[in-house]
């Protein structure tokens, strides 16, 4: 055993005191942090610049979609 | 091992000709270097979108995802969902767009900007490495999968894909690339949506087959643990095994003590907050068709458009792993990894087999064909210009261009030629190249774009303080060694890749931070292409 296998072990033996549904609620909880920054990001960034556009082509509404598939993929599985 | 017909090669044929029909016809709009390494800016988000995703799949994931799906199950389609799509999406909103304005052509190249040339010429040649052995390596995946499937001769299926790709790809540089995978795109994506609905159909429909995919999960457990002789990991009981076999199948969130790659500390933390944005903010490969990209939107978009493609592909490549584990349950660890092979032999009518396999090509070259012209931009820009001919004019950089890529073709060809004894599975084998790279990459590169404050020197000591604590790794955790050593191997899964990527991008920061808090901060010129600077400053309009 080495000072590295130490660490690993030390890390590993704390890791699986995580019960497996909070690491579940931790993928979640990634996706949504990632969605609620989504939401909060301003027009200018998310949409065409220097011309008019349409709804669809607001890319916050698709960024927000991905990940709320996301979401529910990984409250099924 | 099947035949295939002339329906089958029929189709297959057809779909060749049509690729290289779009190669050659976006190479006869190719006047510069411009137009041969960045499509001349002038890329759609549509094209860029598809072509991302057709390149992360590759022949080697569409082979090896099955096979490791097959042995661990659904937790392989992580690497497609939290492995890929929010890594993209804050790549379209942050990153991607800031190299964008910086109008650079390959990641070294900001490096030099925002750092320096000696960071620019060691990530470059480092990637360069990984590019030209990565394509040898899907060269040869494509060779075993077509060997496994038809029987056909490997050395001929070696140099075939490579004289098309190379062709395509010398003519078009990454116009050619982009559009064709448009095509590959659609092809792989139907192909593999194909596989699926026939082998679910043939298992009786969807509630069936999942019922026997836990049937044929725990048989499979109860064979391990009876065959199984090692003692060296903590083993569960008899039981806890069979149910573990059972419930984790359709699991994407397996516990700590998983052997599988992916127990969830290696996906979560490795896998979706490493590795990831690794993959899609600081691979040349990936990151050079948005530099292409006709607008700044264009870029964003992409990235967009490929996060929400990426939400169907495990369904694609993951299910027919666990199709073949129903329709073959008794095939061992070593077979596993030919299990789609076998699935499309046995499974699929005429006709249909050449609708695969023109997938599978698809699949292959769409990433091939990225690779060898990433590389080759990587070689004429970073090394060739920045070195050689500061003064080289398009019309040079175009022939420089094209020639190197047949310099790449032919040393992939060689490379996988040499690789044909090499038995371990090809994709973790092509991850853990990746995890040698993406770690450290990411490491400088996030340094550099979100603190001014970073040093070069910094950031260059940290770059390979990375690349030596995953080397070490690797090397510490080879049975050989631990043997010679007297000592246990590092890690307990059977390929720890994402593990050697945490601890490399650990070490990275790390030195990087701690050196440049004691270095001298770089001038304004180079700090000016942090992200918050650049903004400040109001660089773009």
């Amino acid at each position: 055993m080495t000072v590295l296998h130490w660490i690993g072990d030390s890390i590993r033996s704390q890791l699986l005191l995580v019960p497996l549904s909070v690491a579940r609620w931790l993928f979640l909880g990634l996706l949504l942090v990632i969605m609620a920054w989504v939401v909060q990001l301003a027009p200018a960034q998310t949409t065409p610049r220097g011309r008019s556009f349409a709804w669809y082509e607001d890319l916050k509404i698709w960024a927000w979609l991905a990940l709320l598939f996301q979401v529910v993929v990984y409250s099924i599985f | 091992m099947t035949h295939l017909t002339y329906v089958d090669y029929l189709v297959i044929i057809s779909y060749l000709a049509v690729t290289m029909a779009i190669g050659l016809w976006v190479g006869s709009y190719v006047r510069s270097g411009s137009d041969f390494f960045l499509a001349g800016r002038s890329l759609p988000w549509w094209a860029i979108g598809m072509s991302l995703v057709a390149t992360d799949i590759g022949g080697t994931d569409l082979v090896g995802i099955a096979g490791d799906s097959y042995r661990y199950g659904m937790v392989m389609g992580n690497f497609e969902w939290i492995g890929c799509v929010p890594a993209m999406l804050v790549a379209a909103f942050v990153f991607i767009p800031h190299l964008w304005r910086c109008q650079v052509t390959t990641i070294p190249e900001y490096l030099e900007r925002r750092f320096s040339v000696q960071l620019r010429a060691s990530v470059a040649s480092v990637w360069l490495v990984l590019m030209a052995c990565n394509l040898g390596v899907m060269l040869l995946a494509s060779a075993k999968f077509m060997s496994d499937l038809a029987g056909w001769e490997m050395s001929l299926s070696i140099l075939g894909v490579a004289l098309l790709v190379g062709v395509y790809t010398w003519s078009g540089g990454l116009g050619a690339v982009v559009y064709t995978d448009v095509l590959q795109g659609v092809i792989m994506i139907g192909g593999c949506l194909m596989i699926v609905v026939v082998g679910i159909s043939d298992l009786g429909g969807l509630e069936p087959f999942i019922d026997k995919v836990h049937a044929a999960a725990h048989e499979r457990g109860n064979r391990v643990v009876s065959t199984s002789p090692d003692s060296s990991l903590p083993m569960k009981t008899a039981n806890e095994r069979f149910t573990s076999a059972e419930s984790d199948t359709f699991s994407l969130v397996l516990p700590v003590d998983s052997t599988s790659p992916g127990p969830w500390p290696a996906i979560l933390f490795g896998l979706a907050i490493i590795v990831s944005p690794g993959y899609w903010i600081g691979n040349q490969c990936i990151v050079q068709r948005s530099l292409g990209a006709k607008s700044e939107y264009d870029a964003k978009a992409a990235y967009v458009y490929g996060a929400l493609l990426k939400g169907l592909i495990p369904f694609l490549v993951v299910i027919p792993g666990l199709i073949a584990l129903v329709k073959f349950p008794q095939l061992t660890t070593e077979q596993a990894g030919g299990a789609l092979p076998l699935l499309v032999g046995r499974l699929l009518p005429e006709g249909f087999r050449g609708v695969f396999v023109a997938a599978f090509l698809a699949a292959l070259m769409s990433s091939v064909d990225s690779y060898l012209n990433s590389a080759t931009t990587i070689y004429v820009n970073d090394f060739y210009r920045r070195f050689y001919r500061p003064h080289a004019d398009e019309g040079q950089m175009l022939l420089i261009g094209r020639w190197t890529t047949i310099g790449f073709v032919l040393w992939a060809v060689y490379f996988a030629f040499q690789m044909m004894a090499y038995q371990q599975n090809i994709y973790s084998l092509f991850q853990t190249l990746m995890s040698f790279v993406v770690g450290p990459t990411l490491g400088v590169l996030l340094a550099g774009m979100l603190s001014s404050r970073t040093a070069s020197e910094g950031a260059l000591s940290g770059f390979f303080a990375g690349l030596a604590t995953a080397a070490g790794l690797l090397t510490l955790n080879l049975s050989t060694v631990g043997l010679w050593l007297n000592m246990p191997p590092l890690f307990r899964v059977e390929a720890p890749y994402l593990y050697y990527s945490i601890w490399a991008f650990l070490v990275t920061i790390s030195v990087t931070v701690v050196l440049s808090y004691f270095a001298r901060p770089d001038s304004p010129e180079k700090t000016r292409y942090c992200i918050w600077e650049w903004r400040v400053a109001g660089v773009t309009k």
